[in-house]
């Protein structure tokens, strides 16, 4: 069976299994490594992309399941680096070694598109499932604060 | 961040991917390192080395030989060569060095890349600037000190003419490299001590930063592997079919343990056309296996026996005094046992790398902390020579010590030889979880005695915990003087001191964890200090002073006075001491680790058997700090993950295998847990750089601990903690 999905606004055909997890979809076949492989379980949003829009663990989904829909993974969350949030981890220095990082951000921009204005709580509650070992979460708050107040500034 | 540094970041901002190859014709400045930095076994080999190229355009090329995993390595050092060759930072580009002596030692672990390599990085740098500078003297018939070099141009101080790096390349390439440049003095650097940006930073939000587990060549197949999950257990018959049978599959890759200690614990992997094929095919194989001797061994019982091991007198590794008399006379005795749990370092990256071993080469590219120790392993492994092993080095997507092991290597260098063609293997997390090299389990008898007064006047330490040295010589069945020194030369000054080491036989690998033995040792010994204060009636903070004051050891001094100031730091920064609404208190802990000395004090709320840690002060000397931010997001990391260490479940065992499996029974801080504040102050700036990466985490444990006694007046004496 072939399978066609939107990825970054690319149309992909693909015949692989049906039930191989869109991330390994992602990272082998296409090459699209920005997305990572932290636990296979949902338990830590490395995996994390956009699925018509809404933040899921890629690992959690099909590829059959994606079928006939738009998937956003982090090289495609902007053109060039440009969303406020992208921003926001430059300004703070958020990376240690940044193998979470793409999974943090992805989280943060539909955290963000639901919730424009997040109190302090709102944030820790959305980035919650995602695990960072270097331990960078009080710049991920911070960042993700600082792009809300960004993109409330420019959303006229 | 003032403002011209937030341009000058904003303009480093370069993505790795862009940078060109180097162009020919450009000047490399190779630089030797004093022999001093190598190891005994490399000295011989070692040739002049070369971390600076600059080309004919003046873009200029900084290699860092030190792995980077998140800590900013590949920033700070090459900072510091750039500020020694007044390179400026916009015109540079960082490459990571692929394995070769020519940068020195590269096994990036123990907080040593700064303490070690900042001084002869630096020459290396102000090498570089000599020689430009003396090659436009040449170009003008001009005296080398009428001459003088700032951000890429030299200068002619008679008449103001100028010549770009770019320009002098050709000339500089032709002199000889002094051998020792002059260095400059503080007030001159322009980068060190600035808090410039980590120029890996922009790659990692667009997601084109290249880990190891993300590398791909063309032809690359993919593999997953289950290993022997009992140390020195076997792989049963098995039957490959069910695994040949599914589409995809390239081979089933029987691997047998390599007794190397850094080799592989052995196990079963599957090569196919994709990582969850692989994965797939593994599950279908039902791979069983021998338990072999360590089969019963199981951490209830081995706790049980550690802390039986140091009830009794053990092996004597360290006395001073006289301890008995010191019991005799003393005013008050106390005493208290301590336990703490194995750990996992299990970073988000699982262990992973591509290998593509052929006839007549190995081309490597690996998450690793040590790629000369690659080299080492799979020339061994191959039976080939180390320097025929090509080790390229990927970004590490975290590694605390794990990824200085290269088994996950040697199995992908099994696979890749087995099918002929190059293999990613990536371990999934159940297999990271399960196949460490585990910080040990510790058990601590500590008895001490106060005189009328409150002077500390006597300690005894028996402790017990599998070594690190046992995953290379199995006759260590206990802790050597060595590994006791933390508590043998520790800054107290007692008089009266008896060190002793128990029985504990390992019967799984035992590693390095981000700060080794100091998590414990950090741990038992601020608790049981804080003990002794609230004995002899005063707060820790008074405590220390008083023991700090009353060590007149010579040899000391020093390590005193630094930690006195991290203490004086502390305090001032936390409040420490002042009253805290009921059921919130701050805990306090101090600890001399990797050249380096922090204190903390933690601010926890406890609210039944919850437990809130709200803010964490550190105060760090880690000497002149080359990069605050970086050192900073070193403490903050060094914080959470020892939040994790005290307050989340250990790894455990069961009939020889760890029981943990993934993030759910093996839980790591998540944002929720964070502080909300971590506040990080340096002092000690006068003394030498020395490392970051670990001396933050042995006093985050303690700190928590001895705020929970003073939020609650409940005694917890083991790691992680348990309320109930």
């Amino acid at each position: 069976m072939s399978y066609s999905i939107t990825i970054n606004g690319q149309a992909h055909q693909t015949d692989v299994d049906g039930d191989m997890p869109l991330l390994w979809f992602l990272r082998d076949t296409l090459e699209l490594t920005g997305t990572k492989y932290g636990c296979g379980m949902g338990l830590c949003g490395a995996c994390t992309v956009h699925l018509d829009g809404d933040a899921v663990q890629s690992c959690l989904v099909s590829v059959g399941e994606a079928n006939g829909k738009k998937v956003t993974t982090i090289e495609g969350l902007s053109k060039d680096g440009s969303h406020p949030l992208q921003i926001a981890w430059l300004d703070n220095n958020v990376s240690q070694c940044g193998y979470c990082q793409p999974g943090q951000i992805m989280v943060a921009a539909d955290l963000l598109k639901q919730n424009p204005e997040p109190s302090a709580e709102d944030i820790d509650t959305a980035m919650e499932g995602n695990l960072c070992r270097c331990g960078t979460y009080l710049r991920v708050r911070k960042a993700i604060a600082d792009a809300a107040e960004q993109m409330k500034g420019g959303a006229k | 961040m003032n403002t011209q540094l937030k341009e000058l970041n904003a303009i480093t901002r370069r993505d790795f991917l862009k940078a060109s190859g180097l162009s020919a014709g450009g000047l490399i400045i190779g630089v030797s390192l004093p022999m001093g930095v190598l190891g005994a076994a490399d000295s011989a080999d070692f040739e002049p080395s070369a971390f600076i190229h600059i080309a004919k355009n003046g873009d200029t090329t900084l290699f860092c030989g030190r792995c980077e995993m998140g800590q900013g390595i590949s920033t700070a050092l090459p900072a510091a060569v750039a500020d020694e060759l007044e390179a400026d930072w916009t015109r540079v580009t960082v490459l990571q060095g692929d394995a070769d002596k020519k940068y020195g030692p590269q096994d990036t672990g123990g907080s040593q890349s700064i303490n070690k390599m900042l001084e002869p990085m630096r020459k290396a740098g102000a090498a570089g600037r000599e020689m430009l500078v003396a090659a436009a003297a040449k170009a003008w018939s001009l005296p080398v000190a009428d001459c003088y070099a700032k951000s890429h141009v030299v200068y002619n101080r008679k008449d103001g003419r100028k010549l770009p790096f770019g320009d002098l390349v050709e000339l500089a390439g032709e002199l000889p490299v002094p051998g020792e440049p002059v260095l400059k003095t503080r007030d001159q650097f322009r980068y060190i001590g600035q808090p410039l940006q980590r120029h890996d930073q922009d790659e990692m939000v667009v997601g084109k930063r290249i880990f190891g587990a993300d590398k791909k060549v063309p032809g690359v197949k993919y593999a997953a592997i289950k290993h022997i999950p009992v140390l020195g257990g076997s792989v049963k018959p098995l039957d490959k079919s069910k695994a040949m049978a599914i589409a995809g599959v390239v081979d089933v890759v029987v691997i047998p343990r390599f007794e190397n200690p850094y080799g592989t614990v052995g196990g079963v992997a599957v090569v196919a056309d994709n990582t969850w094929t692989a994965q797939k095919a593994l599950d279908a194989l039902g791979v069983e296996f021998e338990a072999g001797e360590n089969g019963s061994f199981n951490t209830t019982e081995y706790k049980q026996q550690l802390l039986r091991n140091v009830e009794a007198p053990a092996k004597v590794e360290f006395e001073k005094g006289s301890l008995d008399q010191a019991f005799k006379d003393a005013a008050k005795r106390h005493s208290a046992t301590f336990e703490t749990g194995f750990l996992s370092h299990s970073p988000i990256e699982p262990m992973a790398g591509l290998v593509w071993v052929q006839d007549d080469s190995c081309e490597i590219w690996a998450s690793t902390q040590d790629p000369q120790g690659i080299q080492r392993t799979i020339g061994a492994y191959l039976e080939r020579k180390p320097e025929d092993i090509t080790v390229h080095v990927m970004a590490a997507g975290g590694a605390f010590g794990r990824k200085f092991k290269c088994d996950y290597i040697v199995e992908a260098a099994a696979c890749s030889k087995a099918v002929g063609a190059p293999v990613q293997l990536t371990w999934s997390r159940e297999e990271d979880t399960r196949t460490g090299y585990y910080h040990p389990c510790s058990a601590h008898r500590v008895e001490a005695s106060l005189d009328a007064d409150g002077n500390l006047t006597g300690w005894l330490h028996r402790a017990a915990f599998p070594t690190i040295s046992s995953t290379f010589n199995p006759a260590s069945v206990q802790p050597s003087a060595d590994d006791l020194n933390a508590v043998s030369k520790h800054l107290y000054g007692v008089e009266n001191m008896r060190v002793e080491s128990g029985m504990a036989r390992a019967h799984t690998r035992i590693g390095w964890l981000r700060s080794v033995y100091h998590i414990f040792y950090g741990f038992v010994i601020n608790v049981f200090t804080d003990e002794l204060a609230h004995e002899a009636g005063v707060d820790m903070a008074q405590f220390l002073r008083k023991m700090y004051d009353n060590n007149k050891d010579p040899e000391q001094q020093e390590q005193i006075k630094r930690s006195r100031g991290v203490l004086d730091k502390v305090v001032e920064m936390s409040g420490y001491g002042k009253n805290m609404p009921a059921g919130h208190g701050i805990g306090l802990a101090v600890h001399h680790s990797f050249a380096s000395y922090a204190a903390m004090a933690a601010h926890v709320e406890v609210k039944g058997n919850d437990i809130k840690v709200h803010r964490v002060d550190c105060a760090i000397d880690c000497g002149l700090v080359l990069n605050p931010d970086i050192a900073t997001a070193q403490m903050e990391g060094a914080v959470t993950m020892g939040l994790g260490f005290v307050l989340h479940p250990g790894i455990s065992f069961a009939n020889g295998a760890v029981v943990n499996s993934n993030y759910h029974d093996y839980p790591i801080p998540s944002v929720g847990e964070a502080p909300t504040k971590i506040n990080v102050g340096f002092v000690g700036q006068q003394y030498r750089s020395t490392g970051i990466g670990e001396p933050g985490v042995p006093t985050t444990a303690p700190a928590v601990v001895n705020a929970i006694f003073a939020a609650t007046g409940k005694r917890l004496r083991s790691m992680p903690i348990k309320l109930a």
